[in-house]
């Protein structure tokens, strides 16, 4: 009896959940044929014939879309990647300061966190870029024997130019994720006890060296976690660079709406991209965890 | 005078035990003296604030019209006057009581001041803008999302495998996207989903974006809630002959949401940064307020200025809020204790 009431209820709820796909499907199509746009890919290999500030392999405006779209995706990568490294540096320096015993320092990585958290991410990308970057005055080169140039262009570093508009999300989504990470951080590090603290100094160690050798390899199990869910915000996050002009997957996408139409296509392409990506940082992060493991098994 | 010998003595334990940290120790009092009389010296001689006195009731009410903006006003001033009353109102008890009556009677005062009709000039929602639209977008989102969370998360966790894979797909797809793509389909799309004829605004678009979105994190957040009830308190429930809708209703939700209380604050502290986005796709709330009076001629190029005010606004904003969720945790708390 209570077997078929479940098989019975699910069923309801099956004919109920498809008939509601089915009517939006129906309005879709509906619209897409009043519209007269169809439902198809062909239109990725006709030529983009829009340029791009910034690419990594060589384009030009005659490539196809789908070249542009991978192009936008490396870019992507590009600036999660690094932002990735420069914010988990940061926010493990701000973390460990946190925690430190040196009050002013847990003030100022306090407050630091503080504010950064309680302010949107937006307007802290727009400060960075219209404030920080377009804000340098053109003739304004501080160089430093030709090696090292900063202007409103960006920052060339012997030959490597970055535009302002990489630099500005960059800075944006490092110190914006890196208060995030001193959290995680600080976490972790509380969560190894104090008895492990009264031993490495007892044992003699100084601080930093107990720091780095005892407590963080404990804390790592309880910080990786933590970590990978911040890594996964950050490459959210990093569409927001359409705000600032840099072309990424999601700045590309838009620009192609803009151009075609193809809305739904390319909700899907977004879509495809972004499990890409996310499938990407938590297996590497995977990684990462079982080699720590195996590690201080060795031990 | 002892404890002030105890204090000194801690600060010079702290400060300076050692030569290292006595360097880092100076360094950075010297550094926050020069950012403090650097950040002083813009703030009073350098930086221009008529940028932001001239403009405050755009900041507050976008392109209300003028004669209208005390309805706005007297919502936000009731929400404000509540907020205060909340936190360190008197103990009475009756009024105690009645107090979530009030914060829910500030939703229809809001959509009624705002809509006008009955007696007020109606006024289109293309109107909105400024603080008033951020504000109304995150109530009206984190209200909407609360019981379509709970809905899903109970999915999840049911032992019927079909609903439990169809809301597991829908929150994991949802928590891989970002909130923008969200936003911006959420816009293009909606109208394509619907039966020709049948238009939503703008406003409501976001809204129902927003909704999509963040309830599928607050469904995450209950089920861990729903996952820390003990078993037994299930048992204890059938017991007593509770049917499964009982259970659900006076047992598992009641504990769950006051479990993931603090995570469902912090979302919806994360929603009202978030409303930012609509800036990007074209609303005219806080940000938008910004970037459009950026735009104007007038005031071109005073970016600081523009950008550290609505900085503070929302760092005040969600300051209230963190203040409002604590005080409700503690509530929360005392209650349990009391049982």
């Amino acid at each position: 009896m209570k077997i078929n009431q479940k098989i019975f209820l699910q069923f309801g709820i099956c004919i109920i959940f498809f008939g509601l796909i089915g009517i939006l499907i129906n309005n879709l199509t509906i619209n897409l044929i009043r519209t007269g746009l169809g439902f198809n890919f062909s239109w990725l290999f006709k030529p983009a014939s829009f340029a791009l500030a910034e690419h990594p392999l060589p384009y030009t405006s005659s490539d196809s879309y789908a070249w542009a779209l991978f192009i936008g995706w490396l870019n992507s990568l590009k600036v999660i990647v690094s932002s990735l490294i420069l914010a988990t540096l940061l926010g493990t320096l701000i973390g460990f300061a946190r925690t430190g015993k040196n009050s002013l320092l847990g003030l100022i990585s306090a407050g630091y966190i503080t504010t950064i958290r309680q302010t949107p991410l937006l307007l802290q990308l727009m400060f960075w870029y219209f404030v920080g970057f377009l804000g340098l005055k053109d003739n304004m080169f501080i160089q430093i024997k030709n090696i090292f140039n900063i202007s409103n262009q960006g920052i060339e570093f012997s030959g490597l130019i970055f535009s302002s508009e990489f630099l500005a999300l960059l800075l944006g989504l490092s110190i914006f994720t890196s208060a995030y990470i001193a959290e995680v951080i600080r976490g972790g590090i509380l969560s190894v006890g104090r008895g492990q603290w009264e031993a490495f100094r007892s044992l003699g160690l100084s601080e930093r060296k107990g720091l780095i050798r005892i407590i963080l390899p404990q804390a790592l199990p309880a910080i990786i976690p933590g970590l990978t869910s911040q890594y996964l915000n950050l490459a959210k996050n990093s569409t927001l660079a359409i705000a600032v002009g840099y072309s990424d997957i999601y700045a590309i996408n838009d620009t192609i709406i803009n151009q075609t139409g193809r809305a739904i296509e390319c909700f899907i392409i977004l879509l495809v991209s972004f499990l890409l990506l996310n499938l990407l940082i938590t297996n590497t992060m995977e990684i990462i965890n079982r080699l720590i493991l195996k590690s201080r098994k060795n031990i | 005078m002892n404890s002030i010998i105890v204090f000194i003595k801690n600060l010079k334990k702290t400060l300076f035990p050692n030569l290292f940290n006595t360097i880092i120790t100076l360094l950075i009092t010297l550094f926050i003296s020069v950012v403090c009389f650097n950040t002083f010296a813009w703030l009073i001689f350098k930086a221009n604030w008529k940028v932001v006195i001239s403009n405050l009731p755009l900041y507050a009410f976008g392109s209300f019209p003028l004669n209208e903006q005390w309805r706005p006003a007297s919502w936000i001033i009731s929400l404000l006057l509540l907020s205060i009353f909340t936190i360190c109102g008197p103990e009475w008890k009756w009024l105690r009581k009645n107090l979530l009556i009030l914060w829910v009677g500030t939703i229809p005062l809001g959509l009624y001041l705002l809509y006008g009709g009955l007696g007020l000039s109606p006024i289109m929602s293309r109107h909105w803008g400024g603080l008033t639209l951020t504000i109304l977008l995150t109530v009206f989102s984190s209200l909407l999302s609360l019981p379509f969370g709970i809905v899903l998360a109970l999915c999840r966790q049911s032992s019927l495998p079909l609903i439990q894979k169809l809301s597991s797909i829908y929150i994991d797809v949802m928590r891989a996207i970002p909130l923008i793509a969200v936003l911006f389909f959420g816009q293009l799309l909606i109208p394509l989903f619907l039966p020709v004829g049948i238009e939503i605004d703008r406003v409501w678009r976001a809204i129902f974006a927003f909704t999509l979105f963040v309830s599928a994190y607050i469904a995450e957040d209950i089920r861990g809630g729903l996952q820390s009830i003990p078993n037994t308190q299930i048992e204890a429930a059938n017991s007593i002959g509770l049917n499964q809708y009982q259970i659900i209703q006076f047992i598992l939700i009641p504990q769950a949401l006051r479990i993931a209380l603090p995570a469902l604050t912090n979302q919806s502290i994360g929603l009202f940064q978030n409303t930012s986005l609509m800036a990007i796709l074209g609303l005219v709330e806080l940000l938008g307020v910004g970037r459009s009076i950026l735009a104007n001629p007038e005031f071109i190029g005073q970016y600081i200025e523009v950008y550290v005010w609505l900085a503070c606004v929302y760092w005040i904003v969600c300051t209230i809020m963190a203040v409002l969720a604590r005080h409700l945790e503690q509530r929360m708390t005392i209650n349990q204790a009391n049982f």
